[in-house]
């Protein structure tokens, strides 16, 4: 058997979770041997844009029409599609207000041409188009996408943390922001699989990889609120990253 | 009428294209097309608390991650009259060149350098000329270790905080970084000898505006906060406070970028501009290396920025060697974050990004929350520049031969290493 033909593509985002790709520096030409990388237009401009695919990974949201209609072709063309990151699993940043009027948005940003542009609320692939594996993180870590590879390799899929980010935080043993120092972090009900980055520094989790499976967000907006926290801080810490989230 | 059309800008960071317009031999409209979707981050941050505004903002883009998070930074301390510490200056600066180890050595060696030797790919390249890749990969990850000591991870940062630092790097972390900077002395050489190796690239001469931060230091990419704008001998100074006269914006229906204009002239950010407007850093090793790169400033011709992004790539080695042998020599102080105490008015930071000139700006109102946010970016600074270069390149291709007029127009635009995310993020006044 050939070596699987992958695909890499960006939606609307920062590149961040293809950057991660590049930033595998000492495993990078390693791995590109062992796949065959027909479409990556952020690192290439020799790209077959039509072949089919056995793995398309797909970072962003689904911003415009143009988007929507790439996503749509590269699923085509694709047997796993696979979601690269926070944007593409839950919509990341640009989702976070989507209940905002978009028309009011563009015209402050753009004057009174902004209708003009192309631009919808971000959407997460799965509302497009069936995903069939998904990799959380603002941005990806670079191990998940490394043992996503080999799973792939060997006919398998990976397994991600199905535990929140406190879980790795005491595995560490730090003191916990948000009981002992009444800071507003959002560890409980976030996916693990950053060992705990941001606490074990002393930053408060800002919930970059989304919400945890089974997440219980009224607790944790009961905790807050109990801590002094309003409302409106609450509601905006719980919604930066996974409007989809449940809140 | 015929129309050159370059789809889909590869080996660059967004989604961009563009089209020239010919009637006859004249050339009659030039695009620089960016169709990157809109976030618009700016009016999404509205409301949010001071601390959450530089997590959301370095999304805008993961190259320039550490320069958006720093700058934001910059912007909300300028606001609340906080004063950071010496070494949380200093960290700063440090996280700068990390990133811009990081970003300049991919850029010059696994996205542009393929162009000048006929490679579609870095990874095309690597089957022949493996060194060139390896070395722009060793670079890349000395870049990206520094950014990870310092700022917590190699994109989006999370250790930078108002008023300082979560944690300050350890002593260790900082003698580890020192052995890798000095193991990465002799690639130094090795990048000036295959720079100054690259066939020339003589296809689009323009005068040219430069805008860059002037720093106190003479080549800081986070102190100052002042603009010199340069053209022919003339120089004009813009505060940071005062940022919105260095730009005179339009909205174009081609583009989700605004173009900005200084007294009517388009102008240039980044590497080249950089060493143009501070060139008291050029010695030793790096004017020997200038004078091999055959770059004399300032330069009428843009691929020279190229050739400036290897030059601040050594100067970003030495200096980062520089910073923390002073640190390790002080010793490292395990200092908190500042507590913040917000007030409500503006904040104004300027500081060099990668790929130059990055402007965050500010309103809070009395409980720390954000009324209006503002942002303005490299590449939208540099999009009327790169439209005029592009213009230029093809007046000045004789035979106008569509497949070399198509790779000289791509390898323009590639070397002022656009960063397209980026550049779709700008508020009106």
């Amino acid at each position: 058997m050939g070596k699987p033909t992958v695909g890499i593509f960006g939606l609307t985002g920062c590149a961040g979770d293809q950057l991660v790709i590049l930033n595998c520096e000492d495993r990078l030409l390693d791995l590109v041997a062992l796949i065959d990388i027909r479409d990556f237009l952020m690192a290439s401009s020799d790209n077959n844009t039509q072949c089919p695919l056995d793995v398309a990974l797909v970072e962003g949201a689904v911003l415009t029409t143009r988007d929507a209609e790439t996503l749509r072709a590269v699923r085509k063309r694709s047997k796993i599609l696979v979601a690269l990151g926070t944007c593409a699993v839950w919509g990341g940043v640009a989702a976070m207000d989507r209940g905002t009027d978009r028309g009011k948005l563009l015209d402050e940003v753009y004057g009174e041409r902004g209708w003009e542009y192309d631009s919808y609320p971000a959407q997460a692939l799965h509302e497009i188009v069936k995903v069939d594996l998904n990799i959380s993180g603002c941005p990806i870590e670079k191990e998940h996408f490394i043992g996503t590879v080999a799973s792939l390799l060997n006919g398998d899929l990976p397994v991600f943390p199905e535990y929140p980010v406190c879980t790795e935080c005491r595995m560490r043993e730090n003191n916990c922001l948000l009981i002992e120092r009444g800071e507003i972090c959002c560890g409980p009900m976030t996916a693990a699989g950053c060992n705990a980055r941001c606490p074990e520094l002393r930053v408060p989790c800002v919930g970059c990889r989304g919400p945890v499976r089974d997440a219980n967000g009224t607790a944790l907006q009961d905790l807050f609120a109990e801590r002094g926290f309003d409302k409106q801080t609450i509601a905006a810490r719980l919604r930066t990253f996974a409007p989809l989230g449940g809140f | 009428m015929s129309t050159i059309v370059i789809e889909h800008l590869a080996r660059v960071e967004g989604h961009g294209g563009i089209s020239v317009e010919l009637e006859g031999d004249t050339v009659t409209n030039v695009r620089f097309d960016i169709f990157e979707g809109s976030r618009l981050l700016e009016p999404l941050v509205r409301g949010k608390r001071y601390d959450e505004v530089a997590p959301v903002l370095s999304r805008i883009c993961s190259i320039c991650s550490a320069a958006h998070t720093l700058t934001s930074l910059k912007a909300t301390e300028d606001a609340f009259g906080i004063h950071v510490s010496p070494q949380t200056e200093l960290l700063r600066e440090l996280m700068f060149r990390g990133e811009s180890i990081e970003s300049h050595a991919l850029h010059v060696f696994l996205l542009a350098v393929p162009d000048y030797l006929n490679y579609p790919s870095a990874t095309a390249m690597a089957a022949d000329k493996p060194a060139a890749v390896l070395l722009g990969l060793r670079l890349k990850k000395l870049g990206n270790q520094i950014q990870e000591a310092i700022g917590g991870r190699a994109v989006h940062p999370v250790n930078a905080v108002v008023g300082g630092f979560g944690r300050v790097p350890t002593v260790d972390q900082l003698i580890g970084l020192r052995s890798s900077l000095l193991q990465a002395a002799a690639d130094e050489d090795t990048v000036i000898d295959l720079i100054a190796s690259l066939p020339a690239t003589d296809f689009c001469h323009s005068d040219t505006f430069f805008a860059a931060l002037r720093s106190p230091s003479h080549d800081s990419y986070y102190g100052g906060d002042e603009v010199m704008v340069m053209s022919n001998g003339n120089r004009a100074i813009v505060r940071a406070p005062d940022y919105r006269s260095l730009t005179n914006e339009r909205s174009v229906p081609h583009s989700h970028a605004k173009h900005s204009t200084f007294k009517g002239n388009p102008f240039m950010v980044g590497s080249l501009a950089r060493l143009t407007v501070n060139p008291r850093r050029l010695t030793g090793k790096l004017a020997v290396a200038m004078k091999r790169f055959k770059l004399q400033l300032p330069s009428d011709n843009p691929m020279d920025n190229n050739k400036a992004q290897a030059l601040e790539l050594i100067n970003d080695l030495e200096r980062s060697l520089e910073i923390i042998e002073h640190l390790l020599r002080d010793g490292i102080k395990d200092e908190r974050a500042m507590s913040v105490h917000p007030r409500a008015g503006t904040g104004s930071a300027i500081t060099e990004a990668p790929r130059g000139l990055l402007i965050h700006s500010y309103t809070y109102n009395e409980e720390g929350r954000i009324v209006s946010a503002d942002v303005l970016t490299p590449t939208s600074l540099n999009a009327a520049s790169i439209e005029l270069h592009l213009r230029r390149a093809v007046e000045q291709c004789v035979d106008r031969d569509e497949a070399t007029l198509t790779k000289r127009l791509q390898m323009i635009a590639r070397a002022y290493d656009p960063c397209i995310s980026c550049s779709v993020h700008l508020v009106r006044k």
